[in-house]
């Protein structure tokens, strides 16, 4: 009996929730899978208030795109891949336009589906790395860059230019034991087969990852030349605190762009000092975008983040920002397409791979030198923007390098290999044959 | 008065034994299968299948597994969702080394896996009980998990360390996989769970199941009785990680579609040990009650506040949640301590004497 009033209930919300969002159809829905809630809501929380920041600055200043509001709203994940799976199809039975998956865990369970469900699936420089290949993965996107991409730059920038430079060393990779962390491995040991240097993985438990002493006490005895870390939330300020305790140097240490946290590295202040991070975004709080987002949003009262913190200067929160701009801005180029300001998922894919964004670009859409350009085509789906290497000064992150590119004959070969892997395990898995390259 | 008996003899041992002495009881039955096969798939959306209906099933079917063991025998075991995780991996190879095998096939074989297993980390049972089991099954979890992510075999050496399940048909209809419809994986799973949850019903109720409650009962006086406490023991070890393991099948390759080991980590045992609990300890219906509460309830109450308009935003919804399902439990605890099965036996027991108490 108890189970009947329950479904009845049950049925009841549901086909309440769903004939309310039948109704609004002038509004993009562009979704976000928010963590603000979990382990790992130190890193989500800056980054999902840049995104939605920057959609209601649209809102606000110009009354959406092409005169169309923005609908950025968030379902709550906590990072947890049950959540996800209802997230994602309570976003799609709303019409979203672009499912945001924000996890590595989520992304590997909606990824078969994009080709069923036919909704794009954006995840801005995180998710499985051979989405880069367009023709296979024709409905997922990770621009402006990918992990590989960042493996094979911070090597590049490691060995002065040349990862042959880096013969003899020994590297240890300290990475979160998930399929986040374990992405960039068969980039490292393809690139230390080629050119001889010893890659020593060093995984970090979920449930370990606030307690490194075991993983340090190992890279004491081993004396690595370098530490590159792929970490996430609570981890990579484990890390940073960890390497200050065991005087690793720390010129020697350097992260993937989201150990350019600063709240991280404010944990140990000057001793941090040396810490570099390879980050495909540099913080500019004068840029015109970050001024009009002060005056829409963040004076307005609109924005959720923490001002006397210092988040609106931070990398996170910026970095935040530059995602909902290439998001905003193939939505942009969807519309001019259509020739209708009302897309829909199948135009925002079109979008998607069709973003040109270069110096040009940049400039107007008031982010230069917040990122580099890109462009994506049909075939790749990353636009690889590339990257700068960031060193902590003591107080706050500062460029220490030239705009560094991936080695595309490195990654490209890879990318296919593992895009072909994907399809042949996934069989039948239709592949996009309009792709001429 | 709906529950009256008055008037249903019986007249012999048979019928005393059957399993619903109350004709009542036989009709809600019905009407929950006639809800679940008939109803439910005509009216459902995808949201409703893959959020609701086919996790519940789900968790139902975990928590029965370990409902045998700690509920009907009494074992105390922390390893569930270890358990989980063996049946799954398991079904993933066979289905990867065997991709022409027939998935229910794969799914029922799977659990034999993981029956193995259970009865390999239940032999501690035989000297230490209680708590003391209860830390031998949590190192069952560990372990496991640990092997899940270092054996490269077990996921094929993929990069990520995650198992993704591949299309799978039977006569044509998929059943698993990114193409799978929503309805074709609700009758899979509905069909598994009916057929185990038949099973189970018959087995607590025999020869067996009263074997196992007198080892719960006390372990010594079932001895001195004639009960072989090894065989009891490890038998209901065997059927519980079974049912289990094919929880776990049915977990990653009807419902998630793709799994990494640290899914099945300690919270999703707790997570299925606390549907056992709060549904009812030796209780078969229980089991339900208690997933209903703790799976669907938490999703039906995140879309309260936008289906009413409430401008309030996702995070605080999630802790709102957190709170109220946080404060039913409680609640339920207090009103009924052995759980939610027992809450629907005493009310059952006021409607068949309703409206005469005496």
């Amino acid at each position: 009996m108890k189970k009947l009033i329950a479904n009845v209930l049950l049925s009841a919300t549901i086909l309440a929730g769903l004939s309310l969002s039948a109704v609004a159809q002038d509004t993009l829905k562009l979704p976000n899978m928010s963590y603000r809630t979990g382990p790992f809501a130190a890193t989500g929380t800056p980054h999902q208030n840049g995104q939605l920041d920057y959609m209601t600055m649209l809102n606000e200043r110009d009354g959406g795109i092409n005169g169309v509001k923005i609908a950025f709203d968030e379902c709550e994940t906590g990072y947890n891949t049950e959540k996800g799976v209802e997230c994602y199809e309570r976003l799609k039975s709303e019409g979203a336009l672009v499912t945001q998956p924000w996890s590595t865990g989520i992304t590997l369970q909606v990824l078969p589906r994009t080709n069923v469900d036919k909704i794009p699936m954006f995840g801005p420089s995180y998710g499985f790395s051979a989405m880069q290949d367009g023709k296979t993965f024709k409905w997922a996107f990770n621009a402006p860059t990918s992990y590989w991409d960042g493996a094979s730059m911070i090597m590049t920038a490691l060995g002065d230019g040349d990862v042959a430079n880096l013969n003899g060393k020994k590297i240890a990779f300290l990475h979160l034991d998930h399929p986040y962390g374990k992405e960039p491995i068969p980039l490292f040991e393809k690139l230390a087969a080629e050119h001889g240097f010893t890659f020593l993985p060093i995984p970090v438990g979920l449930t370990e990852m606030q307690n490194q002493s075991a993983q340090w006490l190992q890279i004491r005895r081993e004396r690595p030349d370098y530490v590159i870390m792929w970490g996430w939330g609570a981890m990579n300020a484990g890390a940073v605190t960890e390497a200050v305790k065991t005087r690793y140097p720390m010129d020697q240490f350097v992260s993937v762009w989201w150990g350019a946290h600063n709240p991280d590295l404010k944990l140990v202040g000057a001793d941090g000092k040396g810490y570099r991070a390879l980050s495909w975004n540099f913080t500019d709080s004068e840029a015109p975008v970050m001024q009009d987002i002060k005056k829409h949003v963040v004076d307005a009262g609109k924005s959720q983040i923490d001002q006397a913190g210092g988040e609106f200067d931070s990398m996170a929160y910026q970095r935040g920002v530059l995602m909902s701009v290439i998001l905003a801005e193939a939505v942009r180029v969807a519309q001019d397409h259509a020739g209708t300001p009302n897309i829909n998922q199948e135009q925002l894919r079109w979008g998607l791979e069709n973003l040109n964004m270069d110096d040009a670009r940049l400039a107007e859409l008031g982010v230069e030198g917040m990122m580099g350009p890109l462009k994506t085509t049909c075939a790749n789906h990353t636009g690889n923007a590339g990257a700068w290497m960031v060193q902590w000064d003591g107080e706050k992150f500062e460029k220490v390098s030239e705009l560094l590119s991936a080695d595309r004959a490195l990654i490209d070969p890879l990318v296919e290999e593992e895009a072909a892997k994907y399809a042949a395990a996934n069989a039948p898995w239709p592949t996009n044959e309009e792709c001429s390259m | 008065m709906l529950y009256r008996v008055a008037g249903q003899y019986k007249t012999s041992y048979k019928a005393d034994f059957a399993l619903f002495p109350v004709r009542q009881d036989a009709w809600l039955l019905a009407f929950i299968l006639v809800l679940a096969f008939v109803v439910f798939p005509m009216t459902a959306s995808e949201f409703v299948f893959r959020t609701l209906l086919i996790p519940v099933l789900i968790y139902s079917l975990a928590a029965l597994g370990l409902n045998i063991l700690t509920g009907y025998a009494g074992q105390l075991s922390l390893g569930t969702g270890a358990f989980m995780g063996v049946g799954a991996y398991a079904c993933y190879k066979l289905m990867t080394i065997f991709p022409g095998l027939n998935l229910l096939a794969a799914v029922l074989m799977s659990g034999f896996v993981s029956a193995a297993i259970g009865v390999a980390f239940g032999l501690p049972s035989l000297r230490i009980k209680g708590f003391y089991l209860a830390i031998a099954t949590l190192a069952a979890q560990f372990f496991l998990v640990w092997l899940f992510q270092k054996w490269g075999w077990l996921y094929n050496y993929s990069a990520s360390g995650a198992i993704q399940v591949p299309n799978i048909s039977i006569l044509g209809f998929t059943f698993a996989g990114p193409t799978a419809p929503a309805i074709n994986q609700y009758f899979f799973v509905l069909c598994t769970v009916t057929l185990i949850t038949f099973v189970a019903i018959n087995l607590t109720r025999g020869r067996i199941g009263r074997q196992w409650k007198a080892v719960r009962d006390m372990d010594i006086a079932a001895e001195l009785v004639g009960i072989n406490l090894m065989k009891a023991k490890l038998l209901a070890f065997f059927v519980s990680s079974y049912i289990i393991g094919v929880a776990g099948a049915l977990f990653v390759f009807l419902w998630r579609g793709a799994a990494e080991a640290n899914l099945f980590d300690i919270p999703l045992s707790f997570r299925v040990l606390f549907i056992a609990i709060i549904g009812g300890l030796g209780s078969i219906l229980g089991n339900y009650l208690g997933a209903i509460l703790i799976v669907a309830l938490p999703v039906i109450i995140s879309g309260v506040p936008a289906a009413l308009g409430l401008p309030l935003t996702p995070a605080t919804v999630d802790h709102l949640n957190i709170m109220i399902i946080g404060a039913l439990i409680i609640l339920f605890l207090i009103l009924e301590p052995h759980g939610l099965a027992r809450l629907w036996a005493v009310a059952r027991e006021k409607l068949i004497i309703w409206p005469f108490p005496h």
